[in-house]
């Protein structure tokens, strides 16, 4: 049986970046995570029909996207690719760099959004932009020099085209307010959206999966060459999206587009389960749940999508889409992994230090998890209903939910920062680890 | 996979059998079942499997494999493994007089929270340590080990 985990462990503690290195990412994610809910609580009388504009659920929407999922990625992949590609660690200043520029800027992006400060909006994208190729350049270089896991490559290599597409239709969208018409707003809103969720953000996720998920559940590496037709069929989706966008075609170019994308999305699916069902390790606790509940919200996303394409009912659609797809499947899909991943990093950055090391459920506090948990899914069916009904207090109310998940989520994250520097380490719980 | 690979990933499938079992069987309990024979021989197995595991496998990782893997430029993984052995075997030797009082029945019922601890501890080093040799030291030895060394070594540890 290929077990290609061996690649990703095997040197693994001489890849490690120093732990402040992918922490703060990890950290601002978590702050930008309350931001974002707070910023929904703010907007949310304009939630449940919100067309677009400047307004505190557009910022809300980029706190997530670029707040967190994306700032999310950047510290995993920057922890991760090094070790799964069998690559050193070329720099550390680099990604520190790209935090200190992109963080500012992605809170400039909000505000000038909540705000309505085109000026703002048109500096944190500056900023943002530059600190993302900054961060696309290091990801060349390293998959450049890739050996092994060559699904995980081409989700990588893909990934950074679609941020190519991103980055320059969010320039235009921005640029449009503040009154530099570079491309027509309807085009740059299609490529952005597709590009950004399924493209750079799903590309991501998807190739992160084919390391973290048999590491996790104990199994065998998924078929490499599914794993890449999976990846192809994605692109080939956003192809056609992209040519929709353009208006050559687009109802049936936008239907060929999704079905080629639920291809995708079926063949990953397939993976992924096959990975779960047959993994030495079945019982993996709440953040699995997550993982499996993004996963349906990847499904229902297409579904919604179509939705949209078809112009069924096309103001509850569209925003419903944004809320399954931003966070049903991305977000869920993230906080569950991250879940994971942080006291996994957190124990083997510990374990470094000669004493006997601390289990990861001994870093981690369930209680806040478990509240995250219950409050990330109310507060998700609280804002489908809001938007069903039409109802602001509903949405109010979901976002206050949220808010509260996401300072249980802060609360986590602060105990397995003072838990990994605790000296001795504290005593292992009794309880199962759940996490 | 060669015969020392399928021996390893054999021990791991077992323990992790015996540690999800009892994983199971402590999740809900908040004291010591009384006459069940059922958990009597869990923790029997438990025993079993801490002296067989922080003895002949350990022993004949670091002894025979090890050393193979730092040869070979995989340094790395063999100072993270022994640093895991250490710990699980730290860990061992604190549960196994309880294990030992719980398989003959004569667990004091202060010392149950203490084994459940410790049971709890092992399960969750002992998975993420067979999961760490799994993904990287049994395709390793594919490359490691010629056919010949391969059958020499599982029969010296196969009459251990």
């Amino acid at each position: 049986m290929k077990r290609g985990g061996g690649a990703f462990l095997a040197g693994a503690t001489s890849r490690l970046l120093p732990m402040s290195i992918p922490f703060r990412f990890f950290g601002a994610a978590i702050v930008f995570h309350l931001l974002a809910w707070l910023a929904l609580l703010a907007g949310s009388s304009r939630l449940p029909r919100f067309a677009g504009g400047l307004d505190w659920p557009l910022a809300a929407l980029h706190l997530v996207t670029l707040g967190v999922l994306v700032m999310t990625a950047l510290g995993a992949s920057l922890q991760l690719l090094p070790v799964a590609t069998r690559q050193p660690v070329r720099s550390t200043r680099w990604p520190a760099a790209i935090w200190a520029v992109y963080t500012p800027g992605v809170a400039a992006v909000a505000l000038g959004m909540g705000l309505g400060r085109p000026r703002w909006l048109g500096a944190g994208a500056v900023a943002v932009t530059l600190a993302l190729l900054a961060w696309a350049a290091l990801m060349a270089a390293n998959l450049r020099g890739a050996r092994g896991m060559p699904a995980v490559v081409m989700h990588g290599w893909a990934a950074l085209g679609a941020l190519a597409v991103m980055l320059v239709s969010a320039l235009a969208l921005a640029a449009l307010y503040l009154g530099l018409p570079l491309l027509d707003r309807s085009t740059a809103l299609a490529l952005h959206i597709a590009f950004a969720a399924y493209g750079f953000m799903g590309l991501l996720a998807m190739g992160l999966s084919y390391i973290l998920v048999p590491m996790f559940a104990l199994s065998a590496t998924p078929d490499e060459r599914q794993a890449i037709a999976s990846c192809a069929l994605t692109v080939a989706a956003l192809g056609l999206a992209a040519l929709a966008a353009f208006g050559i075609a687009a109802l049936p170019l936008r239907l060929a587009a999704l079905a080629l994308g639920a291809s995708a999305v079926a063949l990953h699916l397939h993976l992924m389960l096959a990975a779960l069902r047959t993994g030495l390790r079945r019982a993996l606790g709440r953040s699995f749940t997550l993982v499996r509940i993004g996963w349906t919200g990847l499904a229902a996303s297409l579904l919604l999508a179509l939705g949209v394409a078809l112009d069924i009912d096309a103001a509850s659609t569209s925003t419903l889409w944004v809320l399954v797809c931003i966070g049903g499947w991305l977000l869920s899909f993230l906080l569950g992994m991250l879940q994971r991943i942080l006291p996994f990093l957190a124990s083997m950055h510990v374990s470094r230090s000669g004493r006997r090391p601390p289990t990861p459920s001994a870093l981690s506090a369930q209680r806040p998890l478990a509240l995250h948990f219950a409050a990330h899914l109310a507060a998700l069916a609280g804002l489908a209903l809001a938007i069903v009904a039409d109802s602001p207090a509903l949405a109010a109310l979901a976002a206050a939910v949220g808010t509260l998940g996401a300072v249980a989520l802060a609360a986590f994250f602060l105990a397995l920062w003072r838990r990994m520097h605790a000296r001795p380490p504290k005593a292992p719980s009794a309880k199962p680890p759940v996490a | 996979m060669g015969q020392v690979s399928q021996t390893l990933d054999t021990e791991h499938r077992a323990a992790l059998d015996v540690l999800g079992r009892l994983e199971q069987a402590l999740a809900r309990r908040n004291r010591a079942p009384e006459g069940d024979t059922q958990f009597t021989a869990l923790a029997s197995a438990l025993v079993r499997l801490i002296e067989h595991d922080t003895g002949a496998h350990f022993d004949f990782e670091e002894r025979e494999l090890f050393p193979r893997l730092v040869d070979a430029g995989e340094a790395d993984i063999a100072a993270l493994l022994s640093e895991e052995h250490d710990a699980i075997r730290e860990a061992a030797a604190e549960l196994l007089p309880l294990a030992r009082a719980m398989a003959t029945g004569t667990l004091a019922d202060g010392d149950f929270d203490a084994f459940k601890r410790g049971v709890m501890e092992i399960v969750e080093r002992q998975v993420s340590h067979i999961q760490k040799e799994t993904m990287a030291l049994l395709p390793m030895l594919d490359d490691l080990l010629d056919d010949d060394t391969d059958r020499e070594l599982s029969m010296a540890y196969a009459s251990a």
